[in-house]
C-alpha cells in the first residue's frame, strides 16, 4: 500500500516527490518485514485489540465493532516533524486567541478580519457562556487537527477539532499494539514517545482548576457506553487516572458540581468533557438533554468548576474559519500562518460564493451549520440535477456553507484512497505540547472516517537520538494506581455488582454443563439406569423452572440469544466490564476476548447433529449432543478463573471491589440454594442419589474436600453440611453470607433478610432433614425460604446502594399560559 | 409624562408527584432603559431555593437562576417590581425616511451610511439570521411579499406589517404552543402575541432587516375610556426593528401600535428561546403538572390582582 502520509522522498529532478516505500527508513532494507510477517502482524494486532476490548461505534445497530488497525506505521522524519510541531503550536495559540476574542472583546469580528456572521451563525457559538473564562490564561486547552498531504508533499489542515477531540486513546492503544506485533522493527527504530503528551494533559487539567482547589478533583464526563468512541473515552479516563462519570452521576448544589458517590457528595473541580457542549446543561443549553448536568453553566459562572474544553470551544470547528486564519495570524501573532489549510471559501462572502458555485464539481462542500445539514458533500459525485439543487440551497443561505479543495487522493491500481492524520496539542507551560505522533487513518474511499470503515495506523516520528521507545508502555495504568479513597458513583457500583454476578453466573452455568456433558456419553443411552436417572435430574437443573427455554446443551453453552446460556452470561459480563473499564485492569479483557473466540470457533464448526431441543424423557436419543463442548467449557472456566484472579489479586480493596465481590457472593449463594432445590429435595433410590451427590459436589467445586472429609457413600446430609453450613468452604452458602457481611456491612433492609438466611442455615440439621421418605419437605421449605430471602436481599441492596436520581424533565413551558392549564 | 407601575408576575406549578430537585432560570425583572427606570425588583421562589444567582446575560437582560433541593409538589415563582416609565412611542412622522432596501444593504455591507460601530454590526448581523422560532420559510416570504413594495420607507413597512398581522390573524389564547411554526400559524390563521412577534421578525429577517424579540408586559387595566389591550393578562411579546438613524424601534403587532408608556420591557433576544420568563428542569418520578401564570401591571400603590 502506498503510504500517503509518511515523509515523501524528494525527487532529484524537481518533479513531484514520490511516496517512499513503507520501510525505506530502515538502515538495512533486508530488515523490512516481508508480506508473510506483515500478515501475521495484522492477525496478531487483531487479536491483541480484541484482548483489550478495543471497540468502535457502539451506536451502530449491530453494536460496537472491533477497532481496525493496520500495524504498518506511518513514518515521519524528525526534521519534518519538528516543523510540523512548531506549526501546530502556532495554530493552537492562534485558535486560542480567536476563542478568547469571540467570547470576550470581539475585536476580531469585523468584515476585514473575521466576518461576524461566520461566527454568530455557528451553532457552537454559545451565548450562555459568553464572557466566562478558564483559570490559567488559556481558553483552548485541547485541540486536534486533521491533516492531509498536499500534492507537493507538504501538510495541509482540513479541519480543527476543538469540541471534545477524540482518538488520543486509540492512538495510545495503537502504539502499544504495534510495538508488540512489529517488535522487531520497533526495536530498531528510534521513535519519539507519545506518553509525555498524556502527562502534559494531566498537568493541563490541574492547571485550569479553580483557585480554591488545592488538590483538584477531576472527572471525565463520558457520553456513555452507547457512544461511538466509548472505548476511547474509558481508556483515556484510566490512562489519566480519572473517574469516568455520566451526567447523572453529577449534580449541582450550592453553585458547585458534585459527584454522587456511594457515601455522599464529593466536590468536582474540573470536568474533562466528552459530551458535546450543547448537551452539557439541560437548563442553560439544550432543553431535554439527559447527558448533562442542570446548573453546570451556573457553576461555571461562579468560577466553581472548570470545563475542558470550555463549552464555547466548538465555534472553532467552523470550516469558514480556515479561510481567515492567514490574516488572523498576521494580525494577532504578527506572523505568517505556518501550517496552511486546505483552500477554503466561506460562501457568506459574495466573491467566495461565486467561486464555490462555479466550482461545485471540484470542491468538497461543507455545511458550517451542522445541525440542519448533512455532512460534507463531494461535489464531483453529484449529477447535474443534484448539483443544481445544492447550488440553490447554498444561494438561499450562503453563510451556512463553505467549499474546500479536496485532499490529495491517490487513484492508483487499488482504487481511490485517502489518508488523514489527526494531531493533538494540549496547553502546556504557557504554550502547547504536541503529541509526537497521532492517529492516522486510511480509507479505501475519498472520505476518511472511522464510521465508514477507515483503518487506523500508528504514527512513528523517527528520532535521531537513541531514545528507548519501549518506555511508551510505561503509561500502562493498572487499576491499582487509581486514586485511593476516590468515591464511586452508584452507577459504577451497580455495574461492578452486575459484573460480579454475571462472572459468577457464567461460571456456575459452565460447571453444571460440564458435569452434564461428562455424564452424557455414559448414560444417555441408558435412561433407566441409576446414572441415566441422575443425568435426567441434572439436565432438569440446568435451567430454573421459570426460565426454561428447552434449548440443547450446545445452545446452552454457545448461543448468546438463549437467555440461560453460558454465552449469554458472558456477553452481559463483557458489557458490564466495558462500562467500568476505568475501574479494572486492562488484563481483564484478554480472557474475555479469548472466550469469545473459543465460542465463535465452536459455533462455526458443523457438528453432525442438529441443534434440537433436548427431550428430558428421551435420553436414548443417539445424537452427538455434546461433541466439542467439553473443551469449550474447560476454556471458559479457565478464562473466568483468570478474570476472578485478576480481580482478587489486582484490585485494591476499595468500595468498588466490595461491590464486585458482593455481586459474585449473592449470585453464588442463590445458585447453590437453587441447585440443591432442583436436585436433592426429591428423595430418590440410593443408587441414583449416589450419582447425584457426586455430581452436585463436583459442580460446586467441592469434590476433593468431600472425599477427604466424608466416608465413601456419604449422602445428602454430608452435601448439605459441606455446601450450606461450612463457613470455611468458599463454595458454601454460609461462606457467602460472611463475605456479604464483610463487603457491604449493614445494609438496612437487606441485613435482616441475610441474617434470617444465616439463622435458617444455623438451624438446619442436615442429618434430620436428609432423612425422609418421599420428598424432603423440611429441606425443601428451608431452601425455598432461603431462596426468596436471598432474592429480596439482592433487590434491597440494589435499592439502597444504587439509587439513582429520578428522571429529569423540562418544566412545562409557560408560553401564553394565563389561567390554569393542565398538562399531561 | 412619567407613569409608575407595580408589576407582579407569578407562575405556579402544581405537580402530580413529589419533585426532589428543581432547577430554573427566570427572566422576569424589567430592564433599566431609556424611558424605563426600575425602582425595585425581586424574584421570590417558594419553596426557598438552596441556591440563587443573578447575572446579566449576553443580550443585557437580568436573569436569575434558582435551585430548589427540597422535595415539593408546588412551586411558585413570583417576580415583583416597581417601574417608572416615560417612554414616548415612535411614530411614522418621527422615523427617518430610509427605505427597507437601503437598510438591508447597509447591514450587509456594514458601510458607513448606517454609521454603525463594529460591535453594533455584530448584533445586527446576528439579528438577520434565522433563529429557533423565527425561520423565514417560503410561507413567510409569500405572506410578507405584498408589504415589501420597492423603495418603501422602513417605518411605513413596519406599520403595515403590524396592521396586517392584527387584521389578518385572529388572537386566540391557547391556539399555539412553543413548537408551533410560522407555516402552521399562517395556515390556521390564529395565534398569540409570541407567534405574531415571531412572524413579523421572520418577515423582516427574510429581507435582511434586523429584528429582535422583546418580552414584556402591558398595563393590565386600561385607563378610563381606553380599550383593554390584548395580552395584558399574561406574558406579552413584541418586535424591535432596527431603523438607521433611529436605532431600535419597538412595535407591537398584536395590538397594531408602536410601544408606548403602557409597556414594560423585561428583556430581548433573537426569539422566545433567548428570553422565556421561566424555564426549568425538574427531577421527579411523577408525571403531569398544572401551570398557571398571573400577571398584574397596575399603577403603583394599587391592589394587585384586584
Amino acid at each position: 500500500m502506498t503510504d500517503l502520509l509518511s515523509s515523501p522522498r524528494p525527487a532529484a529532478d524537481g518533479s513531484p516527490p514520490e511516496h517512499r516505500p513503507d520501510w525505506g527508513w530502515l538502515a538495512d532494507p533486508a530488515d523490512a518485514p516481508d508480506p508473510a510477517t506483515l500478515a501475521r502482524a495484522r492477525e496478531d494486532a487483531e487479536r491483541l485489540l480484541a484482548d483489550h476490548g478495543v471497540t468502535y461505534g457502539a451506536d451502530r445497530p449491530e453494536g460496537a465493532g472491533p477497532w481496525r488497525l493496520d500495524p504498518a506505521p506511518v513514518t515521519v522524519d524528525e526534521a519534518e516533524w519538528s516543523d510540523l510541531d512548531a506549526a501546530l503550536v502556532q495554530r493552537a495559540e492562534l485558535l486560542d486567541a480567536v476563542l478568547q476574542d469571540v467570547y470576550g472583546a470581539r475585536r476580531l469580528l469585523t468584515d476585514s478580519l473575521l466576518p461576524p456572521t461566520s461566527v454568530v451563525a455557528h451553532p457552537g457559538f454559545l451565548r450562555a457562556v459568553d464572557g466566562l473564562r478558564l483559570p490559567g490564561g488559556r481558553e483552548l486547552v485541547l485541540t486536534a487537527t486533521d491533516l492531509v498531504r498536499d500534492p507537493a508533499g507538504g501538510w495541509r489542515a482540513v479541519a480543527d477539532r476543538t469540541q471534545a477531540p477524540s482518538g488520543a486513546g486509540y492512538a495510545m492503544e495503537g502504539r502499544r499494539v504495534v510495538s508488540q506485533v512489529l517488535a522487531n522493527v520497533y526495536r530498531q527504530a528510534s521513535i519519539q514517545r507519545i506518553g509525555p503528551f498524556f502527562h502534559a494533559m494531566r498537568a493541563a487539567l490541574r492547571d485550569v482548576a479553580p483557585a480554591h482547589a488545592e488538590q483538584p478533583r477531576i472527572v471525565l464526563l463520558t457520553s456513555g457506553p452507547a457512544s461511538e468512541t466509548a472505548f476511547d473515552q474509558a481508556y483515556l479516563a484510566s490512562m489519566l487516572g480519572l473517574p469516568l462519570v455520566e451526567g447523572t452521576d453529577l449534580l449541582v448544589r450550592d453553585g458547585r458540581v458534585w459527584l454522587r458517590a456511594l457515601d455522599g457528595l464529593e466536590p468536582v473541580d474540573v470536568v474533562l468533557r466528552r459530551v458535546d457542549a450543547e448537551w452539557c446543561d439541560p437548563l442553560d443549553l439544550r432543553t431535554g438533554s439527559r447527558l448533562g448536568v442542570p446548573g453546570l453553566v451556573r457553576s461555571l459562572r461562579a468560577g466553581n468548576v472548570s470545563v475542558v474544553n470550555p463549552l464555547g470551544a466548538s465555534v472553532l470547528e467552523n470550516p469558514a474559519l480556515l479561510a481567515y486564519l492567514p490574516r488572523l495570524a498576521r494580525t494577532i501573532l504578527d506572523q505568517d500562518l505556518a501550517l496552511p489549510s486546505a483552500p477554503t471559501w466561506w460562501c457568506g462572502e459574495p466573491a467566495s460564493l461565486s467561486h464555490v458555485l462555479a466550482h461545485l464539481d471540484e470542491l468538497v462542500v461543507l455545511p458550517t451549520v451542522r445541525r440542519t445539514a448533512p455532512g460534507l458533500i463531494q461535489g464531483w459525485t453529484l449529477d447535474a440535477a443534484a448539483r443544481e439543487q445544492l447550488a440553490a440551497r447554498i444561494a438561499a443561505e450562503p453563510w451556512a456553507w463553505a467549499g474546500q479543495e479536496p485532499g490529495h487522493r491517490s487513484d492508483g491500481v487499488g482504487g481511490s484512497q485517502a489518508a488523514m492524520l489527526r494531531t493533538y496539542a494540549v496547553a502546556h507551560r504557557g504554550s502547547y505540547a504536541v503529541m509526537a505522533g497521532g492517529l492516522a487513518r486510511v480509507a479505501g474511499s475519498a472520505v476518511v472516517s472511522s464510521s465508514s470503515g477507515a483503518v487506523a495506523k500508528d504514527v512513528w516520528v523517527l528520532s535521531s537520538q537513541t531514545e528507548q521507545a519501549a518506555e511508551d508502555t510505561s503509561l500502562e495504568i493498572s487499576a491499582g494506581s487509581r486514586r485511593q479513597g476516590a468515591g464511586i458513583s452508584p452507577r459504577t457500583a451497580e455495574n461492578l455488582w452486575w459484573m460480579g454476578r454475571y462472572a459468577e453466573r457464567a461460571e456456575d452455568r459452565a460447571r453444571l454443563l460440564r458435569v452434564v456433558v461428562d455424564r452424557w456419553d455414559d448414560f444417555h443411552a441408558r435412561p433407566r439406569s441409576a446414572g441415566g436417572r441422575a443425568l435426567s435430574v441434572l439436565i432438569g437443573g440446568l435451567e430454573p423452572d421459570d426460565e426454561r427455554t428447552g434449548a440443547s446443551l450446545r445452545e446452552l453453552t454457545l448461543e448468546a440469544r438463549t437467555a440461560t446460556s453460558v454465552a449469554s452470561a458472558l456477553r452481559r459480563l463483557g458489557s458490564s466490564a466495558a462500562t467500568v473499564r476505568d475501574q479494572l485492569s486492562s488484563d481483564t479483557f484478554g480472557p474475555l476476548a479469548r472466550i469469545e473466540r473459543v465460542l465463535r470457533a465452536e459455533r462455526g464448526r458443523r457438528r453432525p447433529s442438529p441443534d434440537e431441543a433436548l427431550d428430558l424423557g428421551r435420553l436414548d436419543d443417539p445424537r452427538l449432543a455434546t461433541a466439542g463442548l467439553r473443551p469449550v467449557l474447560d476454556q471458559v472456566l479457565e478464562a473466568l478463573h483468570a478474570v476472578a484472579g485478576i480481580a482478587a489479586e489486582g484490585l485494591v480493596r476499595d468500595v468498588g471491589w466490595r461491590f464486585l465481590d458482593a455481586g459474585r457472593r449473592i449470585e453464588r449463594a442463590q445458585h447453590v440454594v437453587e441447585h440443591l432445590q432442583a436436585t436433592l429435595v426429591e428423595h430418590r433410590p440410593p443408587a441414583v442419589e449416589g450419582f447425584l451427590v457426586d455430581a452436585v459436589v463436583l459442580s460446586h467445586d467441592s469434590s476433593i474436600t468431600f472425599r477427604r472429609r466424608y466416608n465413601s457413600g456419604a449422602g445428602v446430609a454430608a452435601v448439605l453440611d459441606l455446601l450450606l453450613l461450612d463457613r470455611t468452604n468458599p463454595r458454601a452458602l454460609a461462606f457467602q453470607l460472611d463475605r456479604l457481611q464483610d463487603d457491604l456491612g449493614t445494609v438496612p433492609g437487606a441485613e435482616h433478610l441475610l441474617s434470617d438466611v444465616a439463622d435458617l442455615v444455623a438451624e438446619l440439621d442436615p442429618a434430620t432433614v436428609a432423612e425422609a421418605d418421599g420428598r424432603r419437605d423440611r429441606l425443601g421449605e428451608a431452601l425455598e425460604s432461603m431462596s426468596w430471602r436471598l432474592r429480596s436481599a439482592a433487590d434491597e441492596i440494589q435499592r439502597v446502594h444504587f439509587a439513582r436520581p429520578g428522571p429529569s424533565r423540562a418544566l412545562e413551558d409557560p408560553w401564553d399560559a394565563a389561567d390554569e392549564v393542565d398538562r399531561p | 409624562m412619567t407613569r409608575t407601575y407595580d408589576l407582579v408576575h407569578r407562575t405556579t406549578y402544581t405537580y402530580g408527584g413529589p419533585v426532589t430537585d428543581s432547577y430554573g432560570r427566570t427572566t422576569m425583572t424589567p430592564r433599566d432603559l431609556p424611558g424605563q427606570a426600575v425602582l425595585a425588583a425581586t424574584v421570590e421562589v417558594d419553596p426557598t431555593p438552596a441556591d440563587t444567582s443573578t447575572h446579566i446575560d449576553y443580550y443585557g437582560n437580568r436573569t436569575t437562576y434558582y435551585g430548589v433541593t427540597r422535595a415539593h409538589t408546588r412551586l411558585v415563582v413570583t417576580a415583583r417590581s416597581t417601574i417608572e416609565v416615560s417612554r414616548v412611542a415612535a411614530s411614522l412622522d418621527s422615523l427617518p425616511a430610509v427605505t427597507w432596501e437601503d437598510t438591508a444593504r447597509s447591514v450587509e455591507t456594514g458601510d458607513s451610511a448606517a454609521a454603525v460601530s463594529p460591535d453594533v454590526l455584530v448584533a445586527l448581523r446576528e439579528l438577520v439570521l434565522p433563529s429557533t422560532h423565527a425561520v423565514p420559510g417560503d410561507e413567510v416570504r409569500a405572506w410578507a411579499a405584498p408589504s415589501f413594495t420597492p423603495d418603501r420607507p422602513l417605518g411605513e413597512l413596519l406599520v403595515d406589517l403590524a396592521h396586517r398581522i392584527r387584521t389578518e390573524l385572529a388572537y386566540r389564547s391557547g391556539s399555539t404552543t412553543v413548537s408551533t411554526t410560522q407555516a402552521q400559524l399562517l395556515a390556521q390563521g390564529a395565534g398569540v402575541c409570541q407567534d405574531f412577534a415571531h412572524l413579523m421578525i421572520a418577515a423582516l429577517r427574510a429581507h435582511g432587516l434586523p429584528a429582535r424579540y422583546v418580552s414584556g408586559h402591558i398595563e393590565t387595566r386600561p385607563p378610563a375610556g381606553r380599550e383593554k389591550l390584548r395580552g395584558a393578562d399574561a406574558s406579552h411579546a413584541w418586535v424591535s426593528a432596527w431603523v438607521p438613524g433611529a436605532g431600535w424601534v419597538d412595535i407591537d403587532p398584536t395590538n397594531d401600535q408602536f410601544v408606548d408608556d403602557r409597556y414594560v420591557v423585561l428583556g430581548w433576544g433573537r426569539d422566545y428561546q433567548d428570553v422565556p420568563p421561566l424555564r426549568g428542569v425538574i427531577f421527579t418520578e411523577g408525571s403531569g403538572s398544572r401551570l398557571s401564570v398571573a400577571v398584574d401591571l397596575v399603577p403603583a400603590g394599587s391592589e394587585p390582582f384586584a
